[in-house]
């Protein structure tokens, strides 16, 4: 949707996959769109270099959300929810319906 | 003039500050070395963050620092002889919601330094505090308006345009039984 002024197929998923689930780390958004972790990772550090996005670590890994200090933060996040509704509602509902409770280690499934 | 390793903190800030003007790019110190500066290194950071406002390209920039004798490393520049770190973080230059209206200068014998005012780097901590509940920044935010004068209307209302009422209060409350 967001292509033409984002420049980047996999910016407007990262984009939008945080704007969804309030966080995500490179693995996680490429495999949840398919897309190739590099070109992902990629995305996710030129927003981070660019003030849109910051991160932190946890353990070996680094999860990125939406820079709440941005200063167009609101305004893009209009963007990307207007951009979010014009996707199928299958997309919708597999980007907005998640498990965020945890789960016990070792629970069998 | 002074050698880099002779520097203070903001003889170097002001040394790099004047090197950007004259090569028409306009950089803001903010961040940490603001509090530094402003609370008369009561708080020690050492970084030097000058923010890109209009988005020069990383090359000028690499340009000009490399003429002041810094290598880039990681994004950051360093200098053999002194410890301070510079990073160039895009703009826009804003606090939150708003942009950034007033910069000051500073004049020192190695050049004027552009700057965020204390009012605006009160505003800059307390965005840290108000959106990632870092304590640190709400001292440091307290430090710089216990040694500056700063325009705490003017906070006031910035604080209410983020939504921020409440931990205003809260700055306000730490702010009175520090004074």
């Amino acid at each position: 949707m967001l292509e033409p002024i984002l420049g980047s197929k996999n910016a407007e998923r990262v984009l939008l996959y945080l704007l969804a689930r309030q966080q995500g780390y490179t693995r996680e958004i490429a495999r949840f769109w398919g897309a190739d972790p590099d070109s992902v990772h990629k995305q996710l550090s030129r927003l981070e270099r660019g003030g849109v996005l910051d991160s932190r670590s946890a353990g070996r890994t680094r999860i990125y959300r939406f820079n709440p200090r941005y200063s167009f933060i609101k305004e893009l996040k209009a963007l990307l929810s207007k951009a979010l509704s014009f996707y199928p509602q299958n997309e919708q509902d597999r980007l907005l319906v998640f498990r965020r409770r945890p789960r016990r280690k070792d629970k069998p499934l | 003039m002074k050698i880099i390793s002779e520097m203070t903190r903001l003889e170097l800030a002001a040394f790099i500050s004047s090197a950007f003007q004259k090569s028409n790019i306009d950089i803001v110190l903010s961040g940490g070395s603001c509090v530094s500066i402003y609370s008369e290194e009561k708080y020690v950071s050492g970084d030097l963050d000058f923010v890109n406002v209009m988005f020069t390209k990383r090359d000028r920039i690499i340009t000009v620092m490399d003429s002041l004798g810094f290598e880039e490393k990681n994004r950051y520049f360093r200098h053999p002889d002194t410890n301070f770190l510079v990073e160039f973080p895009p703009g826009p230059l804003g606090v939150g919601e708003e942009p950034v209206k007033q910069i000051d200068e500073i004049k020192t014998e190695t050049g004027i330094l552009r700057i965020i005012s204390p009012t605006d780097c009160v505003k800059d901590r307390l965005a840290w505090y108000y959106y990632d509940d870092d304590t640190e920044c709400l001292h440091q935010a307290i430090l710089v308006s216990k040694c500056q004068p700063v325009d705490l209307v003017e906070i006031e209302r910035w604080s209410r345009v983020e939504d921020k009422t409440d931990l205003f209060k809260e700055f306000l409350k730490e702010f009175k039984k520090r004074f």
